[in-house]
């Protein structure tokens, strides 16, 4: 079977106020941008408040995945819901600090549920405001 | 009158002593002079062979001394293998990371730093980090006196990381000189939190952690820490 | 600068090119299993993979495409994984430039070059203006 991985999909989940995006390939850069506008897409359409990003499947990220990353975080900012990237790999960490890339601004968590917690403290507060 | 020294045969056996000297040079000290006849020639021919023997043994002797300073020198080879494995085992052992209180992991740091070592510690902490899950991490370095550039940017690449991961890293009892290194390679210092002391560092960790703990819509953490107890 | 010699007596461990995504996705892949071949720990794997990776899409979006040569030599008395990159587009004008940090600040633009030599042990480039550019990298621990 020959796919086109050029329309290959990345699944996003919606649950409860947030949407779920777990990245399980090894991503080019075309496709990294066709998530990043399938997930603006989905927040607009499902007004979810909350994007969690997990990577924990993710062996590497180049500078253009985590620049991807990072303006993934100030889009949905700008949309009014939070992105959140989960489960990063150690390794994946000392690599992206080496590279001089430390995505300040972006927002990261251990594991889903950490993840998730965090998004509905966010919401909690925010409902004050 | 004058002596007249005769030696029979002169000739051959001046030729032969010739011959002799010369193997000798060449590398054979199996060689002797066949001295036959008594003469004054004779003190000659024995006195070389007297040589010859005394060389052979020297030779001898050198040969042996190579061969124990040899053994010797392979003996301090293998020693010097196992000392490192012992280095890389005690590297192994002489960071634990210690998972102290619910939610917090504790990596204290004995002895010289030097960066092969820290590389190892920031890569043991990050796991562990990720394997509990634990979102505070203290890396108290109390028990190191200096450290190198090297080894500095390695600590400040080992909270990055871990912020990185969503977790967060305090360091912890760092000395004058450290501090003067740290802020001389002209690092931006806020992304980084020191504590004077373990304690403080502690007493830190412990706070954050409850108002984590407090905060927390789940009841989850609760019953953990009374399961604990 | 060095120079970048070729006759040298590495194994060759494969030839790929460069021509689509696919391509850098791909052999950004075969590094990584010949890096675990060289037992090297997780964290060497994703340095020398994350370096591979910004150099392919280097080729990929300034070069129009290359090709990438995987070796394993002798270096220095060290077992050394070798990659080289080639590629025969417009060259990079200002190498010292490049290989500065302020260059790829900012937006992230630039060839990445500071951030990819910090993950490998050795690097090396060569560029010439419309002739081309050589980046090799080496790792061994």
């Amino acid at each position: 079977m020959n796919l086109d991985l050029h329309e290959k999909r990345i699944p996003i989940i919606k649950i409860r106020d947030f949407l779920i995006v777990s990245i399980q390939v090894d991503m080019h850069d075309k496709l990294a941008i066709q998530l990043q506008s399938q997930i603006l897409e989905e927040i607009e359409r499902t007004g979810a408040k909350g994007v969690l990003i997990d990577i924990s499947v993710l062996e590497m990220v180049d500078s253009f995945i985590g620049r991807m990353l990072s303006g993934m975080a100030s889009m949905a900012a700008i949309m009014d819901a939070a992105v959140v990237i989960v489960g990063m790999q150690p390794a994946v960490a000392i690599t992206l600090v080496e590279l001089g890339l430390e995505m300040p601004g972006v927002d990261t968590a251990l594991n889903m549920e950490k993840g998730i917690e965090m998004l509905e403290q966010r919401l909690a507060n925010s409902e004050f405001l | 009158m004058a002596e007249t020294i005769v030696f029979e045969k002169a000739k051959e056996r001046i030729e032969h002593i010739e011959d002799v000297l010369s193997s000798v040079a060449a590398g054979d000290l199996d060689v002797r002079i066949e001295a036959e006849i008594e003469d004054d020639l004779t003190g000659v021919e024995e006195a070389i062979n007297i040589l010859i023997e005394d060389l052979t043994y020297e030779l001898k002797q050198s040969k042996k001394m190579r061969e124990e300073l040899e053994e010797k020198l392979s003996k301090i080879e293998e020693q010097q293998k196992t000392i490192m494995r012992q280095q890389d085992d005690l590297l192994e052992l002489s960071s634990p990371v210690t998972k102290v209180w619910d939610n917090i992991l504790i990596l204290p740091v004995i002895g010289t730093l030097d960066s092969q070592r820290a590389q190892i510690m920031m890569e043991n902490l990050l796991q562990k980090i990720v394997d509990t899950g634990c979102t505070m991490s203290i890396l108290d370095i109390t028990g190191v006196p200096t450290v190198d550039t090297q080894v500095a940017n390695h600590l400040l690449k080992t909270v990055t990381s871990a912020r990185l991961l969503g977790a967060d890293c305090i360091i912890s009892g760092i000395s004058p000189a450290i501090a003067q290194t740290i802020v001389h390679l002209g690092i931006d210092l806020s992304v980084i939190r020191t504590k004077a002391t373990l304690q403080d560092a502690m007493i830190y960790a412990m706070r954050k952690n409850k108002l984590l703990v407090d905060g927390k819509i789940k009841s989850e953490n609760i019953s953990e820490t009374e399961e604990s107890e | 600068m060095n120079e970048i010699t070729f006759d040298n007596n590495w194994e060759q461990l494969g030839t790929y090119p460069i021509i689509t995504e696919h391509d850098i996705v791909k052999v950004r892949q075969l590094v990584r299993h010949h890096a675990k071949d060289f037992r090297m720990g997780i964290v060497e794997q994703t340095r020398i993979t994350t370096a591979v990776s910004e150099l392919f899409r280097n080729m990929y979006n300034y070069a129009g495409g290359g090709k990438v040569l995987i070796e394993r030599g002798d270096v220095e008395g060290k077992n050394a994984l070798i990659v080289t990159c080639i590629d025969e587009g417009p060259g990079i004008e200002d190498i010292d430039l490049a290989m500065s940090d302020g260059y790829t600040s900012g937006q992230g633009m630039g060839y990445g070059l500071p951030g990819t030599k910090r993950l490998v042990d050795r690097f090396e480039i060569k560029s010439e203006k419309d002739k081309g550019t050589v980046v090799r990298v080496m790792k061994w621990r």
